[in-house]
């Protein structure tokens, strides 16, 4: 028996003795590291039923996956699973205990689970978190009798992140936030003529306070910490810190002695440039493109 | 440059490091984020000048941008993420001169030592092959990054071996292909529903991508508002 494998950087197509599952080793072409896979289990009458054929493309038992559960404890213990795809956030509320989520949110749940909906924080906050793009209501889900678990996934297929406020502030892109826990404040936020340029929204949602808060994006999320100055594409935003400034400008191209071509021509449009310290997160994908591709294929309209 | 490929298959990425001086070509729009230490340029041509307008409207063609956009590192140590517009993965092939044929939509970056131009495949398999008439010829050697519809995946063609319309990203040049039917008949072959089919020849390396792009749309576009 050998085991097959790709290299997850490269490729390049590997056969191994079995002895090897598990072990790590160098790529021969591009010389990253290679975890060798251990090989499931296979049924040797599927096997046989199935021969590879000289030419079939390798079985890429070894495909690297960012798809590792996020497990934690705030106010709760919680966990994010079927990561970055269709990403799935697990509460475990002690009895009493209260999550706060945005509506339709919620997967599934405990029977001693209660759901309320309604306006929460009064008029002013319920209106800026509309402005933010986020529903007027608010779902309360509250653990009563007993410990239970809910779950919550976006509408989108994406990924999920878990932040956990002490005192500081973060800044939500439209649509962004899912849920929080108790002693977690959200607004809209007037973000003034920088968000008439972002192209995403006039109104950030802003959370603040203690507590936990998880929120979601198209793609997968990558945070970055920033440690002097960042760049990041307006329709790639998901989260940052209040402790980073952020203005938004056209590439450094254009500035630095380039020339106008690349806000017209370059399709890069604007861009946010964070400076100070703090973390962004940023999603791998964002909606307008699928928009954009999947128009040609409406059907047109018959006179 | 360095490279890392992140949160594959579907949502996949590249995050590409360089050091001052280096520089890489990027599809229009796939920037996603950068360090500050980058220069941007947005020209029609390869860096450094070559190519020009005509191979700018050839790209277009080929389903590309006209324009290419270069970033440059100014300071060591920069990262860039890029990504394709659509749900899918990201795929890198060291170049060591040769050619690789690449498919309208699935060229998203390569180094400046690579020379990217349109072909003209032939009446045949323009019209047949499910994909654009023109595709796009990367040829010298560096760092190429090909994105897909789905997930990638390498095939090494050693003979012959048979691709769905519509499944291609890319092959080295030292294939061939033709357009065939599926199975023996024809009327068998689009009653399967897989009709034309292509067939490649020779020896290299070939990457098929798991979905089909016009499947997804044709079975979303019914579903929307007349435009």
């Amino acid at each position: 028996m050998t085991i097959e494998f790709l290299c997850g950087s490269c490729q390049k197509h590997y056969r191994v003795k079995d002895e090897l599952a598990g072990k790590r080793a160098k790529c021969q072409q591009c010389g990253a590291t290679i975890e060798i896979p251990v090989p499931p289990a296979v049924d040797p009458q599927a096997e046989a039923a199935a021969p590879l054929s000289p030419t079939a493309p390798p079985r890429p038992v070894g495909m690297p996956s960012s798809s590792e559960n996020i497990r934690g404890s705030g106010d709760f213990e919680f966990e994010i699973s079927q990561r970055p795809d269709f990403a799935l956030v697990t509460v475990k509320l002690q009895p009493g205990q209260k999550v706060f989520a945005e509506p339709s949110a919620m997967a599934s749940m405990d029977p001693c689970i209660t759901l309320q909906a309604g306006f929460k924080g009064g008029l002013k906050r319920t209106l800026g978190r509309a402005l933010g793009g986020e529903s007027l209501i608010i779902n309360t889900f509250t653990a009563t009798g007993a410990p239970g678990e809910v779950t919550f996934a976006a509408g989108q297929p994406g990924d999920a992140a878990h932040y956990r406020l002490k005192g500081g502030a973060l800044y939500l892109q439209r649509g962004a936030f899912m849920l929080h826990g108790e002693g977690v404040d959200l607004t809209g936020k007037w973000q003034g003529a920088k968000g008439f340029f972002s192209g995403e929204g006039l109104v950030l949602l802003k959370a603040s306070g203690n507590g936990d808060l998880f929120f979601n994006s198209y793609g997968a999320i990558l945070p970055v910490d920033v440690t002097d100055q960042y760049i990041v594409d307006t329709g790639y935003i998901v989260a940052f810190e209040d402790t980073l400034q952020y203005r938004v400008s056209v590439l450094p191209g254009l500035r630095a002695g380039g020339t106008l071509k690349t806000l017209f021509f370059g399709a890069e449009g604007l861009v946010c440039r964070f400076s100070g310290q703090g973390r962004v997160w940023i999603q791998t994908r964002h909606v307008h493109p699928f928009l954009a591709w999947v128009n040609p294929f409406r059907p047109a309209k018959s006179n | 440059m360095q490279y890392e490929i992140l949160s594959r298959p579907a949502a996949s990425a590249a995050k590409l490091t360089l050091d001052a001086g280096e520089s890489v070509t990027c599809e229009v729009g796939a920037m996603i984020a950068m360090s500050a230490g980058f220069t941007v340029e947005t020209t029609s041509r390869k860096k450094g000048g070559g190519g020009g307008l005509i191979k700018g409207l050839k790209r277009i063609l080929a389903g590309e941008n006209l324009f290419l956009n270069h970033f440059t590192a100014t300071a060591p140590n920069q990262t860039l993420i890029i990504g394709p517009g659509l749900l899918g993965d990201i795929i890198h092939h060291p170049m060591k001169g040769g050619t690789v044929v690449v498919q309208g939509s699935s060229w998203l970056a390569s180094g400046i030592g690579i020379d990217i131009d349109a072909t003209w495949q032939g009446l045949g398999k323009a019209l047949f092959s499910g994909e654009r008439m023109f595709w796009v010829k990367c040829s010298g050697s560096g760092d190429l990054f090909l994105n897909s519809f789905g997930a990638i995946y390498p095939v090494d063609v050693a003979g012959e071996y048979v691709v769905d319309t519509g499944h291609i990203v890319a092959f080295e040049d030292t294939l061939q292909f033709h357009i065939g039917k599926a199975s023996k008949s024809l009327v068998g072959s689009f009653l399967g529903g897989e009709g034309l089919v292509c067939k490649f020849s020779g020896q290299g390396r070939l990457y098929c991508q798991t979905h089909n792009p016009p499947n997804f749309g044709k079975l979303l576009g019914p579903k929307l508002k007349p435009r």
